[in-house]
């Protein structure tokens, strides 16, 4: 069982002589669509450069639209047209694998490396089991071949692994229709960590559950990633989920990373003036004051405004804000936020 | 599966009576492995007699006994609908689901080619075959040249449902587990789509008997290979109807019914086992 955390555990701390799991530099990742002739690109993720170290959950934030999602997919190279990589690098480093760059893989060695060391909990990943055929089928489709055990071997392997996520190895037999979503959601984890994997990317793995259900997941994830050892980079809208699992936390607007920090500090000190916002518009208990949202509305990715994408809606927009792009730097010892007023001091 | 089929035959009662009459056709068709006679031998009993003296149906105007013509000719009717109805199974599932997972290209060569069977007018087509081939025409070829011919109606409809799989969770899971597209298409798609051709299986099982009766009928099918179309084709040579053996034609026609009317029930029953919707009216009906 894992005790609720207050603090900032001692992995969040060490980043620095923690090994580094993930490196993603400059990474560029465009919808294009044409029609009629006409070619358009909706810049999804725009220049994104963060890493991830061993051992550690990275939270990744933001409102709908701002590029979450096709951030993870590009780093899981789950890509499909009309979504294309269009620069930049995902370098992943395991202890059994070694430094690679994803994106110069070959695919049958992409195959043999995703599921086993890298594994991917979808989002609306309640729909990610056939609803026709049998959790077991489930899991030696996906899983069984990765592992490289003979059958009552890996069956036994399975079993141990769904009782640690408190799951009755009965559901192999069941149908996906006959779970309930919480226990669906376990199966989908279990699924995606059976073959304990060094780094597991998880997109909304919770946002259908109810809050109850939800903490119980949410504790699963943090259980299994301390037994195994493996990264976590997880995504969600969901402020208090990331208060209660990320290490570390990015902010991401208009596709963008805007700051990045220790969870803690992000929540209690946010820089960067749309996290200001972001967390001022968290509900806390006893303070009765109204909450005032932002005006106006994220832009459009395929137009975005020049400079910084924010400063449309910044209460701090100076001449420059529209001029240049604020570069992603250091305010405080890891601690890096894309600000042209905060570098200056004015914020 | 069998709990299943054993609630439908209790409790849906098309779907009882559809295997009765199917069973009973099944049952005629397998007696002719007890046969006393060369099925292609002729005037092995004496000709013209009414049914029940001695023989359960009467005897042909060729000195055949019609029980048991009529049982080899049950045989090898069912035989080659089941047949067509095999192979071009496998043609449409091979096509619709790999047009519909692989998309683009593929997808538009492969519907071409499938709407143009559609399109096509298939009886004229099949005498043209007959008519081209003669004595080459056998029974195996007439199935091989059906099955071709029947595949494509299906094929868009397995195409319809493959696109629609291959946009859920979990085929991206399983493209992202590293399975290929060949496991994909026939461990993860290929038992979704199943129950849908198994109900359409019967239906085309209806079709290519009706249409390989109605080729025996006009004489266009190897005639000497005993099947139900065949039988009244003989018939009507020996003008049957008009000397009086009605038995001749009676019992043939009889029997298609009755295997028409089962699998019709079978067919229409599963169907509505498949979709939950019906199966929801039907409770609401029966409020």
């Amino acid at each position: 069982m894992v005790v609720a955390r207050q603090d900032p555990a001692p992995p969040a701390a060490s980043t620095s002589d923690n090994p580094t799991a993930l490196s993603v530099r400059d990474l560029h990742a465009h919808y294009r669509v044409s029609h009629f002739g006409i070619r358009r690109d909706v810049r999804a993720v725009d220049g994104i450069s963060f890493e991830v170290g061993r051992n550690e959950i990275y939270g990744l934030a933001g409102e709908s639209s701002s590029g979450k999602s096709t951030l993870v997919k590009t780093i899981a190279r789950a890509i499909r047209p009309p979504l294309f990589h269009v620069g930049g690098e995902v370098v992943f480093e395991f202890p059994d694998t070694g430094r690679f760059s994803l994106y110069e893989l070959p695919e049958e060695d992409l195959a043999r490396l995703r599921w086993r060391h890298l594994s991917y909990i979808m989002q609306a990943s309640m729909s990610v089991l056939n609803p026709v055929r049998r959790v077991r089928h489930s899991f030696a489709d996906f899983a069984f071949r990765h592992i490289g055990k003979r059958a009552p071997e890996f069956w036994a392997l399975v079993a141990g692994h769904l009782e640690r996520l408190h799951l009755s190895a009965s559901v192999l037999d069941s149908y996906p229709h006959e779970l309930s979503g919480g226990m669906r959601q376990r199966v989908t984890i279990a699924l995606a960590t059976v073959c304990r994997p060094d780094f597991v990317i998880a997109d909304e793995p919770t946002t259908a559950l109810d809050v109850v259900v939800q903490k119980g997941v949410l504790e699963m994830i943090r259980e299994i990633q301390q037994q195994m050892g493996s990264s976590v980079l997880f995504v969600t809208h969901d402020m208090s989920v990331h208060a209660y699992l990320a290490d570390r936390l990015g902010i991401m607007y208009a596709g963008r990373l805007v700051e990045e920090g220790p969870t803690r500090e992000i929540l209690l000190a946010p820089q960067h003036p749309y996290t200001r916002h972001l967390v001022a518009s968290l509900p806390r208990i006893g303070d009765r004051s109204e909450r005032h949202g932002l005006e106006g509305r994220p832009p459009s990715l395929a137009a975005p405004p020049p400079g910084c994408r924010f400063h449309p809606r910044c209460p701090l927009a100076m001449p420059i804000c529209a001029q240049e792009v604020p570069p992603l730097e250091d305010a405080a010892p890891r601690h890096r936020v894309a600000c042209h007023a905060v570098k200056r001091g004015s914020a | 599966m069998f709990a299943v089929l054993g609630d439908l035959l209790r409790v849906n009662r098309e779907f009882a009576l559809g295997v009765l009459l199917t069973g009973i056709v099944v049952v005629v068709a397998l007696a002719s492995l007890f046969s006393p006679y060369p099925p292609l031998d002729v005037y092995v009993v004496p000709p013209d007699v009414p049914p029940g003296e001695g023989f359960l149906l009467g005897t042909t105007s060729r000195g055949q006994d019609v029980f048991w013509q009529l049982a080899e000719a049950t045989r090898n009717t069912l035989l080659f609908g089941i047949a067509v109805a095999a192979i071009s199974r496998v043609i449409a599932l091979t096509v619709g689901l790999l047009a519909g997972y692989l998309g683009g290209a593929v997808d538009r060569i492969l519907m071409s080619i499938n709407d143009t069977f559609i399109v096509v007018p298939l009886f004229p087509i099949l005498v043209l075959f007959y008519f081209v081939m003669r004595d080459r025409m056998s029974w195996a070829m007439l199935a091989l040249v059906m099955a071709c011919l029947g595949w494509a109606y299906d094929a868009r409809l397995i195409r319809s449902v493959a696109m629609s799989l291959k946009t859920r969770e979990f085929t991206r899971q399983a493209v992202f587990s590293g399975m290929s597209t060949w496991q994909i298409v026939t461990q993860e798609h290929l038992p979704y789509v199943l129950p849908i051709v198994f109900s359409t299986t019967l239906n085309n099982l209806n079709w290519s008997i009706g249409l390989e009766v109605t080729l025996s009928v006009l004489g266009f099918t190897d005639v000497n290979t005993p099947t139900i179309g065949g039988m009244v084709f003989w018939a009507n040579q020996h003008t049957a109807l008009v000397a009086g053996i009605w038995w001749w034609i009676a019992a043939p026609v009889v029997l298609i019914a009755t295997l028409f009317i089962g699998l019709f029930l079978i067919a229409a029953s599963v169907s509505e086992y498949i979709d939950p919707r019906s199966r929801l009216a039907r409770i609401g009906a029966a409020k």
